[in-house]
């Protein structure tokens, strides 16, 4: 069993020359190196090294000054302290080395039990959302807006005055054969009234209070007398629209036609018109529009032409300016009527239309 | 309507294969839905719009594709060997009716020889949907397919007296039909008489005991025109429809009956052998000079904003047959501004009365993609609807605190909406219902909402938070009425378990706390515990809003004030009764509230325009919690009431914090934790101050709630 060299003089040790000082300093060193191999575990094992080596009143370096330095001969004296110097610096720079070691290992155990799991869900507060037939509505409102239409809405239940005959189409109209009419149960004597078929009627009630210009459209809902399947419903969504001036041709229908359109589906689709017949236009068109699903090509849902039906519209017929004492010979416009769920169906891929009314929220969430 | 695509080229020139084809005539306005290849060859299926008649042929649509090309249609050419004896002598026509029937021709024809038809013939209407059934009524059956006007033949020997008596059913007539039905006829109905009995109705369907058959020697051949209304009429009440009704209800070309009956006399002599008599018999009353159409291209112009040239417009209203002369001054000079057109209405195109259809006539044919789009400026400024930004609040607060809008089907079970209908509202039926579920248009929107909420707990969607934007209908003395309301409707869990949450379910105190939020955009809700049918006796109540019952007033100075008139109940809300939650099959508690949204939307408005900046005050808030003991009934209300009546400028809150039931509290008695927040504008307070307001405070307490301080 060895002493410990620092407890004994180097006069106790037979240390005579320079070079038995550097070998016993090179032991030293070599006892501190191995000893600070290994991290300590924590700050206080840490200390515990510090103490041993540094501390004041019985660490190694203080037992060499005060034991090889003080009392060496004074030819050893200079090697001793030059000796001295190089352990002490190596030891606090290697403590140092340990310190910001053990300070960093304990910060990174501290982190790893903090570290939240960012896979884990947060706390979420439910949201709603809008139903989809209300974001077409806004959607339709917001493009109409910026071409300087006015919104008007109108009552649901109408009489058949305003609903057909003011919108040219009397009794005996086979037009009425494409639109079957809930009627109202009213009492005996009052006047007659029916679920609107569509929300043209507001095209004779606007007119019937104001002079043109007229700029409107008119979102709501409207009534057929047909059962209930993935295209039919009895009650399905409309925005109707009207322009009439003095300067309105069939040119500026065809503009705000086409504007709508590329603003709804996008700038690549193209629009369409192809003549066709209502009662209360004329030249009445369906506006068709590329189909999008195959780009123009032909697929299953455009029926192979490459274009898919949107709505219908024309310019208004003058026999509708008759009944609202409008001079048919001097205003002209235009007027269509887009069916919202349609429109909502073909964005959105919706392949029936009962969906909109069956209000399943695993349906409505879809749409936020 | 389908169309043989080789058909059409025995009368025109088809310069297109079926597939351009379609597409042409698509824009030009005979819609054609698509092309499907037959054992007659490729046909194309039309979508024809009601206003064209004449395109139910092939000869009409013929004359659509010759003015795709700008060619006339080349006139029929029937080529009838007649014999000696003429049909007037042996049969003879008289029309009662002639508001009815305004024209009827009879073709006789003589010892044909009735036997199926050959293959050829067969194949034609098979691929047209016709079945076949002899070489007679095959012959009307095609000619009607080839020139679109429908016809009829007799039996002749069947006829008495051999002749045709055209007038209006006798009330209560009956007559059995081609489909074997017997009918009972009416006034207003026309039928085809002979001097007995009715034999036919007019237009729609001949009677079976003339009907033609392998025995029939002799044919009475029928070709008729009869007005639309009438037919139409007719053919609604009879519940009947026939290719016939169909092409007479829509306007029929009266000229088309003689040359429709000359071709099909033709070919029955053709197929089935025998002499026509020589001529027709034609009664026609309704015959009228055509109609002078004039079209000027300054209307043109007017309508349609684009100019045409002069030589399409003529080249277009020919094919089609308007006959367009130009009838202006300046005739010489081509594409003048002035010119005017003077045009007559061909017979088949009864649909043409005005310039404005000529205008349609040569726009779709000269394509109305030649018309260049343009944007016109708005000369006023465009406005929402007067509610839409409070609408769009509410919407969005509604979606903030997590519920899903919906949309429904306004028409509702009589019976459902019942549970829900206030008392005295007179509910709106349907007086046409399709089902009885849907045969009333819902008093409320609860209804709907309960629906909603059943639908999906019954396919395991068990959280539900949902709200409707919508109307709910009555009749007001007998007059319809449509009210702007607001439902939503809760149940399930308020949060669901997770890592960091535990579950909690949807109680009153949420509806609460919701209607709370939603009612601050318009002024607050208020609530009264009066309860409806529908809800729970202990956990609903009636909404009120304070709003609702101020009126602006103008002073005449340009100024304002408000005028409170009291609050107005605005609506309801609670918990579902068990007894109505049982007839939904609702098996967890559904909390639900509905409020009138025009109200609400006034409140919304005043809410906005009186909002002014409250100074934040500099000095620190101090909070003093009462721990007060009051009987059992004593409202949260009445305590913030009995404390703000004390006028203390101080209190900046009164806020109930935590309540308890149970231990340490006598019988008949609760706690209730109250908070109030002191705050000055203008200094500090100080501990003397408190001590002051709270010793005021409960006093005031003791004294009017009878409430003692519980010992903390
Ligand atoms: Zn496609």
């Amino acid at each position: 069993m060895t002493t410990d060299p620092t407890t004994q003089t180097l006069d106790q040790r037979g240390v005579t020359d320079d070079s038995q000082v550097e070998a016993l300093f090179q032991e030293v060193r070599q006892q501190f190196d191995k000893q600070t191999i290994n991290l300590p575990d924590d700050e206080i094992g840490w200390r515990m090294k510090r103490d041993a080596w540094l501390g004041r009143k019985a660490g190694v370096v203080t037992r060499i000054t005060e034991n090889w330095l003080k009392t060496a001969a004074p030819r050893l004296r200079p090697t001793v302290g030059r000796c001295l110097n190089d352990l002490r610096s190596h030891v606090e720079e290697r403590l140092e080395q340990l310190h910001a070691a053990v300070v960093a290992a304990a910060g990174s155990a501290a982190l790893a039990r903090e570290r939240v799991d960012l896979s884990l869900p947060g706390v979420t507060r439910p949201i709603g959302s809008r139903h989809l037939v209300q974001q077409t509505f806004e959607e339709i409102e917001r493009i109409f807006l910026s071409l300087g239409f006015t919104v008007v809405e109108g009552p649901e239940i109408e009489t058949p005055y305003y609903n057909f005959e003011a919108l040219n189409i009397p009794e005996h109209h086979p037009a009425r054969d494409t639109m079957d009419t809930f009627y109202l149960d009213v009492p005996p004597g009052s006047q007659p009234h029916l679920l609107r078929t569509h929300t043209s009627p507001m095209q004779v009630h606007t007119m019937e209070k104001q002079r043109p210009p007229v700029r409107i459209i008119v979102p709501g809902k409207v009534y057929r007398r047909d059962n209930p399947d993935a295209t039919h419903s009895y009650m399905f969504h409309q925005v109707e629209g009207l322009a009439v001036d003095t300067d309105i041709t069939f040119c500026e229908f065809k503009g705000t036609v086409e504007y709508f359109v590329r603003e709804f589906l996008g700038s690549a689709a193209k629009t369409r018109l192809r003549p066709s017949y209502f009662p209360f236009t004329e030249p009445s068109v369906e506006v068709d529009a590329s189909c999008f699903a195959c780009m123009g090509r032909g697929c299953r849902l455009c029926k192979f032409s490459g274009w898919i039906e949107l709505f219908g519209a024309g310019m208004v017929d003058p026999a509708v300016y008759g009944f609202v004492h409008y001079d048919a010979t001097r205003v002209s416009g235009y007027a269509f009527g887009l069916g919202v769920d349609r429109l909502s169906q073909l964005k959105y891929g919706i392949d029936n239309l009962q969906l909109f009314f069956e209000n399943d929220v695993r349906f409505l969430r879809q749409f936020p | 309507m389908k169309i043989l695509y080789d058909w059409l080229k025995e009368f025109v020139a088809v310069p297109f294969a079926p597939g351009e084809l379609r597409e042409r005539l698509s824009l030009a306005g005979i819609a054609v839905e698509g092309v499907s290849e037959t054992p007659a060859g490729p046909s194309l299926d039309l979508d024809l719009t009601i206003n064209r008649p004449d395109c139910l042929g092939h000869y009409g649509v013929a004359r659509e594709v010759a003015a795709l090309g700008r060619s006339e249609l080349p006139p029929l050419s029937v080529g009838l060997r007649e014999s000696s004896d003429s049909a007037a002598s042996v049969t003879d026509v008289e029309i009662a009716s002639p508001d009815l029937c305004g024209r009827f021709t009879a073709r006789v024809l003589r010892g044909v020889e009735v036997q199926p038809s050959p293959d050829w013939l067969r194949k034609r209407l098979e691929a047209l949907g016709q079945a076949s059934i002899n070489n007679v009524v095959d012959a009307t059956n095609y000619v009607m397919l080839e020139l679109g006007h429908a016809m009829h033949a007799f039996d002749l020997d069947r006829l008495a007296e051999r002749r045709i008596v055209v007038r209006r059913a006798r009330a209560g007539e009956k007559i059995r039909t081609l489909d074997g039905v017997e009918r009972t006829l009416s006034p207003e109905i026309c039928v085809i008489a002979d001097a007995a009995r009715a034999v036919g109705i007019g237009g729609i369907m001949g009677g079976a005991e003339t009907e033609i058959g392998f025995s029939t020697h002799n044919v009475l051949l029928e070709s008729a025109w009869f007005d639309p209304v009438s037919i139409r009429r007719s053919s609604k009440a009879l519940g009947l429809r026939t290719e016939a009704s169909t092409r007479f209800e829509r306007g029929a070309d009266p000229e088309m009956a003689e040359l429709a009956s000359r071709r099909c006399a033709a070919l029955i002599c053709e197929l089935a052998g025998g002499e026509a008599l020589a001529g027709v018999v034609d009664v026609y009353p309704a015959r009228r000079e055509p109609l002078p159409l004039d079209l000027s291209r300054k209307e043109l112009l007017r309508v349609m904003g684009a100019s045409v040239p002069d030589a399409e417009i003529e080249a277009i209203l020919g094919a089609l047959g308007f006959a367009p002369r130009r009838a202006d001054k300046t005739s010489g000079s081509p594409d003048s501004p002035l010119a005017t057109w003077r045009c007559r209405q061909p017979s088949w195109r009864q649909d043409v009365t005005r310039e404005v259809d000529l205008i349609e006539e040569v726009a779709r044919h000269y394509g109305l993609e030649k018309f260049p789009p343009r944007l016109h400026p708005a000369k006023q400024p465009a406005a929402r609807l007067p509610h839409a930004e409070a609408e769009d609040r509410l919407r969005e607060r509604l979606i903030g605190l997590g519920y899903h809008e919906i949309v429904s089907i306004p028409l509702v079970n009589e019976a459902e909406d019942a549970l829900f209908r206030p008392a005295g509202v007179t509910p709106a039926r349907v007086a046409n219902p399709l089902a009885e579920d849907a045969s009333l248009l819902r008093s409320t929107g609860l209804v709907s909402m309960a629906h909603a909420l059943a639908w999906n707990l019954n396919r395991g969607q068990h959280n539900l938070r949902l709200f409707e934007i919508g109307r709910a209908y009555r009749l007001q003395s007998g007059a319809p009425d449509e009210i702007r309301i607001a439902t939503i409707g809760a149940t399930g869990m308020a949060s669901e378990q997770g890592v960091a949450e535990s579950a909690r379910e949807y109680g009153f105190a949420d509806l609460k706390g919701d209607l709370d939020q939603i009612g601050n955009l318009a002024g607050g809700f208020d609530w009264n515990a009066e309860t409806l049918a529908w809800q729970h006796p202990a956990r609903a109540g009636r909404i009120l809003l304070a709003n609702a019952g101020l009126r602006r007033m103008e002073d005449g100075k340009g100024g304002q004030w408000f005028v409170t008139v009291g609050n107005t109940v605005v609506g309801s809300a609670g918990e579902l009764a068990p007894r109505v939650a049982d007839k939904f099959k609702l098996r967890q508690g559904v909390f639900l509230a509905e409020w009138a949204l025009d109200p609400f939307y006034e409140g919304y408005g005043l809410a906005r325009d009186d909002r002014k900046y409250q100074p934040i005050s500099r000095f620190p808030a101090v909070e003093r919690d009462f721990s007060l003991i009051l009987s059992e009934g004593t409202s949260f209300a009445s305590v913030r009431e009995t404390i703000a009546a004390l006028g203390i400028p101080e209190i900046f809150s009164i806020e109930a914090v935590d309540l308890f039931r149970g231990t340490n509290i006598p019988p008949g008695k609760f706690s209730l934790l109250v908070r109030i927040t002191f705050q000055s504008q203008e200094a500090t307070l100080t501990e003397a101050q408190l001590t002051d307001f709270s010793s005021r405070i409960i006093s005031a307490l003791e004294r009017k709630l009878g409430a003692t301080l519980r010992s903390v």
